[in-house]
């Protein structure tokens, strides 16, 4: 029987060449050898797409790179997931997200570079898409049982919406109930504090710190 | 090849996700193309001299958009296009566009590299979101700068009425109005009734409500539409661009390659961008605006950017006569020499590169009216002196130049600046004594790098 360091390696190579197929059927060798789920994705993926994500941000990979990187590791952990539901267990992830471009926006890239490095670093994300209308951010996160919802606007006309969002929750009686941040060109600390946001994003390596450092200290 | 074939292809052409657009279609071709056409970056030149690089990038950024099509977002179809379609519009695409009325007429041009007339200056507020109490006191400010040839996007109004404007809301209409009737005004009282001014209004369709050509912006004057990264169209744009186009506007259509996006880095970026050079004018552009953006930073004065751009825009002179203009957005604000300093260099790579100028704005505004009329002058005067250099010369002064802000290229580190307000005597609507000094002082310094100003 191939050695748990083996299929490990696998495993991680499976994230480094982005192969969707390559990742799941090393998951499946995994299960196979008895290795536990959850030890399999950080021992084997986890610390390849992290690796990814910091090569990403010195610009030494791009987004391409990203996007499939977190596909395969998708695809891999699936397969983990799936036997760990047959255990009525479930992965533990550091938290879920409910991602997307608000209302009367089409702008994609920052929100899904967004989206990728959050999944590298561990993260459930669900990403809405773009010109996704207020309350369906908060149906969403609901659904999904989301700790954080993450809007991005591109523009200062549409950052609008962000500020919707939030006075939605408190009219709905759930305010403080998600971690809200927000990002995007024109957005700023300053509109963040405004609208009542609980944070700000420069970028998604700020977004990623930004998350541990809310869902770390929920943690504690 | 005209909108009414595109119109029928966006609701025709094949289906697929966004994601497999941008994935398939256009991130697995760049490095295929990249290879085949040899387009590599050194990691060290900042302003092309290649020629051979610039026409390999050029048949490279053609053939990508063969491969690619443009993806309507809305009916989530691709508008193919055939080689000789590409062919026979690149024939008939104009190579001026004539600007304004009476006058205050202009034409802008399409440029070659190391060209020497003079490059056309689109200059002005550049979408900085302005206040309405400042709207027409700063567009006037920008229209008395002789040199400016057309007013560009005189400013956003987040505001109105102390509201905030939802795009698409009857505020917003009626924002667009006033835009159209304060841009007019703010011409008119600085003496060039007839001055184009170049519209963007807001993100939406009713921004057709600034249109009048008793009061407002008229058919004379560009209309922008922007695709979205990378080689994507939503209808809101093919609906402007159907209305403007109709209405006799000339069409100014921008795009904004990604560095580190879906083109890879600088190299593959610019293919990415002749792609949509020639994309903006299958979809009706004729006067095409690149704006790179990147994925650390957010101005357009980075290596990456400056590269990409020069070697773009070479790719386009020295291959077509599409009219070209460059986007400059900077770290440094208004006020601050790193402003001029940023600009400067990338005036002069953009200028010998065979383009137009665009700007020049903060990539990060801190608030409203973040913006310097007398720093547009300074702009389009190193414009004007880079069409005595060439692309070696030029070069030389834009690495001392670069290196003189590119520690100070993050938001943190940029110097902060000051806005219109407090750099302009309001009442006079004349730069205020410290502003004037930092002009000439500045001046002087890119005189002394080399940059031969008159």
């Amino acid at each position: 029987m191939t050695s748990a360091k083996a299929i490990y390696a696998k495993m991680r190579s499976s994230i480094e060449e982005y192969d969707e197929d390559a990742a799941a059927a090393a998951a499946r060798e995994a299960l196979e050898a008895g290795l536990d789920p959850v030890e399999a994705v950080e021992m084997g993926f986890a610390g390849a797409i992290r690796e990814l994500g910091e090569a990403f941000d010195r610009m030494e990979i791009f987004l391409p790179g990203l996007v499939m990187a977190a596909d395969a590791m998708k695809a891999g952990v699936a397969v983990l997931e799936e036997a760990l539901e047959a255990r009525g267990d479930v992965l533990k992830r550091k938290g879920v997200v409910v991602l997307g471009t608000v209302e009367g926006d089409i702008h994609d890239i920052g929100k899904t570079i967004v989206g990728a490095m959050l999944q590298a670093n561990g993260y459930e994300v669900h990403d809405l898409g773009v010109d996704v209308p207020t309350t369906r951010f908060i149906q969403a996160a609901q659904e999904q049982k989301a700790q954080v919802i993450a809007m991005s606007a591109l523009l200062s006309t549409t950052m609008l919406f962000q500020r919707d969002v939030l006075e939605l929750l408190r009219n709905q009686g759930l305010d403080g109930k998600y971690l809200v941040v927000v990002g995007g060109a024109p957005v700023t600390q300053e509109w963040a504090d405004e609208i009542g946001a609980n944070g700000y994003a420069r970028d998604a390596v700020e977004a990623v710190k930004l998350l541990d450092g809310w869902l770390g200290e929920q943690a504690r | 090849m005209n909108l009414k074939e595109v119109a029928k292809r966006a609701e025709t052409g094949p289906l697929m996700e966004a994601s497999n657009f941008v994935m398939k279609r256009v991130a697995a071709n760049v490095p295929r193309l990249q290879k085949e056409y040899n387009i590599r970056w050194d990691g060290q030149t900042l302003l092309n001299l290649d020629d051979d690089l610039a026409d390999r990038c050029w048949a490279a950024g053609k053939d990508l958009l063969l491969k690619t099509g443009v993806y309507s977002m809305n009916s989530r179809r691709v508008i193919e296009f055939a080689a000789e379609e590409i062919e026979d519009v690149l024939r008939f695409v104009p190579s001026r566009v004539p600007l304004g009325m009476g006058k205050d007429a202009v034409t802008v041009h399409h440029r070659k590299v190391e060209d020497p007339r003079p490059p056309f200056i689109f200059g002005g507020p550049f979408n900085a979101d302005v206040h309405e109490d400042m709207f027409v006191k700063l567009n006037e400010a920008f229209a008395q700068e002789r040199i400016i040839d057309c007013l560009l996007f005189p400013g956003y109004l987040k505001e109105l009425d102390g509201l905030a404007i939802r795009p698409g809301s009857g505020l917003s209409s009626r924002a667009a109005i006033l835009y159209g009737q304060w841009s007019r005004e703010a011409v008119r009282r600085a003496g060039r009734p007839g001055m184009p001014i170049c519209g963007h209004a807001v993100m939406a369709l009713n921004e057709i409500a600034c249109t009048s050509e008793e009061w407002g912006l008229r058919a004379t004057d560009p209309r922008a539409m922007v695709l979205i990264s990378e080689l994507q169209v939503d209808d809101v744009t093919m609906s402007r661009t159907a209305y403007y186009q109709a209405y006799g506007c000339p069409i100014y259509m921008a795009f904004t390659p990604l560095v580190g996006g879906y083109g890879g880095g600088p190299d593959g970026t610019a293919i990415v961008a002749v792609a949509s050079f020639v994309a903006a004018i299958m979809l009706g552009g004729e006067i095409v605006h690149i704006g790179p953006q990147h994925i650390k930073y957010k101005q357009q004065t980075n290596n990456h950017s400056l590269f990409l751009g020069s070697l773009a825009n070479q790719a386009v002179a020295r291959n077509s006569h599409i009219i070209g203009t460059t986007s400059h957005t900077t770290a440094g604000r208004p006020g601050s020499d790193q402003y001029a300093y940023e600009f400067s260099a990338l005036a002069l790579a953009a200028v010998t590169s065979g383009s137009n100028m665009t700007g020049p704005r903060p990539a990060e505004p801190l608030g409203f009216n973040d913006v310097s009329p007398l720093m547009a002058r300074l702009f389009a005067e190193v414009g004007h002196a880079a069409t005595r250099l060439t692309r070696q010369q030029a070069a030389a002064v834009v690495e001392k130049l670069y290196e003189k802000y590119r520690d100070k290229l993050t938001f943190e580190d940029a110097p902060i600046g000051q806005p219109f307000e407090q750099l302009y005597d309001l009442d006079t609507l004349s730069p205020t004594p410290a502003h004037q000094s930092l002009y000439e002082e500045v001046k002087e310094e890119l005189l002394r790098l080399g940059v031969p100003l008159s």
